[in-house]
């Protein structure tokens, strides 16, 4: 979903071909999304279809072709940029069902896997912060605040396994089974 | 390696109504010229773990060694003078005298374990400079930044060129960004060769700097991590947006 007003986005500040939008793109996001050409190109296909974007110029190789934003595709843009998103809570680690399974499938390896999980969340930690740094000492603000935002997000994954752990210890009995 | 903290079971109680363990059997050993930090929830231990390492209290079980030397063993008069010697200390609230300038804060440790003048103050312009405080060394605390005033603690407690740092939350009075710079000056101070132990609530701050974890829970030592670093981690192997629509 968000390619396609990536690219809409991209596009609204100059006309641009293919291979600029990804290369673009992939700047814009500081590398954390890596898309192929084929997406762009058919994403690009889909926004023409729909009126959305056309080519400046529909004479030569495809592949080469600068496309710009209609009005339409404007005026479409405009409106996603207002809207706050509101979806449910995306969880779609494994990590929350593997634990919900551990826990009633072999209660003594639970405490373990918390602990080894973790574990990956303070080394996450680390990583997250040192990108942060990195975009910053590149004058990429935009994208230190987007890598805080992970930040935010891994801590809050610090402070469930460690809930979870908490729970555990006081009351043994019932980390898992009901 | 040399090992410079160890302790062994150690315990300390506290008497209430009935005795707490505010430390309850850690067994642990530091090296020299490691960053790490000690985490855990308010009340799991941490800051008397430090008070312990610091000699500011004694074990009520077990043993603490600080460079070869069992702390608990020493007499009142020597415990003043290993930690003055050996430990720096700094602060959340930095505890800075006020009425002193921030050359005369510096040097109270030297003068507190006679160093000669001509050699503190020599040790105090270095540090001064490595700091960024040499502008700011005839001013009184009370016209410094937070900032500032952490980074003149951080020269006061390396003063007398101790064997161990010890930060308890030094970035918990400061805005973010003063906060980072005096991260960054430890972490500066460690690549030198600095040991140091910083005690903090924060995930971030211990795993942003440190390169070991140790997570104190009632007490104990319930985790202890130690974090590869990742100065070139490809951006898509640590944050990856919507990683369904990313993978061709």
């Amino acid at each position: 979903m968000s390619l396609r007003f990536g690219i809409l986005g991209l596009l609204a500040e100059e006309p641009l071909h293919g291979y600029e939008v990804k290369t673009r793109f992939e700047s814009l996001l500081g590398g954390t999304w890596e898309v192929n050409i084929g997406q762009i190109y058919s994403t690009l296909q889909r926004l023409e279809r729909d009126g959305l974007v056309a080519p400046a110029d529909d004479r030569g190789d495809r592949g080469k072709l600068p496309y710009h934003l209609t009005a339409t595709g404007r005026r479409t843009l405009n409106d996603w940029l207002r809207q706050p998103e509101d979806e449910p809570q995306p969880l779609r680690e494994e990590i929350y069902v593997k634990l919900l399974l551990a826990g009633r499938l072999a209660n003594g390896n639970v405490e373990r896997l918390l602990a080894d999980q973790r574990r990956v969340y303070l080394q996450r930690l680390k990583d997250l912060s040192g990108l942060e740094r990195r975009s910053r000492d590149e004058g990429r603000d935009d994208l230190a605040l987007l890598v805080r935002g992970a930040v935010f997000h891994t801590e809050a994954d610090l402070k469930w396994t460690d809930a979870w752990a908490e729970e555990i210890r006081r009351a043994p009995k019932r980390g898992g089974r009901q | 390696m040399t090992v410079m903290v160890e302790l062994t079971d150690v315990r300390k109680l506290y008497n209430g109504g009935s005795p707490q363990a505010a430390v309850d059997g850690v067994t642990l050993t530091l090296q020299q010229g490691e960053f790490t930090a000690v985490m855990g929830s308010s009340g799991s231990g941490k800051s008397t773990l430090l008070n312990l390492i610091a000699g500011l209290d004694r074990p009520s079980q077990g043993r603490v060694l600080v460079d070869g030397v069992d702390v608990a063993r020493l007499s009142e008069t020597e415990l003043a003078r290993f930690r003055r010697t050996r430990i720096g200390f700094i602060f959340q609230f930095f505890n800075l005298l006020n009425n002193l300038t921030v050359l005369d804060n510096i040097l109270i440790p030297a003068q507190l374990a006679a160093v000669s003048p001509a050699v503190a103050r020599d040790r105090a312009t270095a540090l001064m400079h490595e700091l960024g405080l040499a502008e700011k060394q005839m001013l009184f605390p009370g016209r410094l930044s937070g900032g500032e005033r952490q980074r003149v603690a951080i020269a006061r407690a390396l003063i007398n060129q101790p064997l161990l740092l010890l930060a308890d939350e030094p970035t918990g009075a400061l805005a973010s960004r003063a906060g980072e710079q005096v991260m960054e000056r430890l972490t500066e101070l460690n690549r030198r060769g600095q040991t140091i132990l910083l005690v903090t609530h924060d995930a971030k701050l211990a795993a942003a700097y440190a390169s070991r974890i140790i997570t104190l829970s009632d007490g104990r030592v319930a985790d202890d991590s130690r974090l590869k670093a990742s100065p070139e981690v490809a951006p898509s192997d640590v944050l990856r947006l919507r990683p369904g629509e990313a993978s061709p």
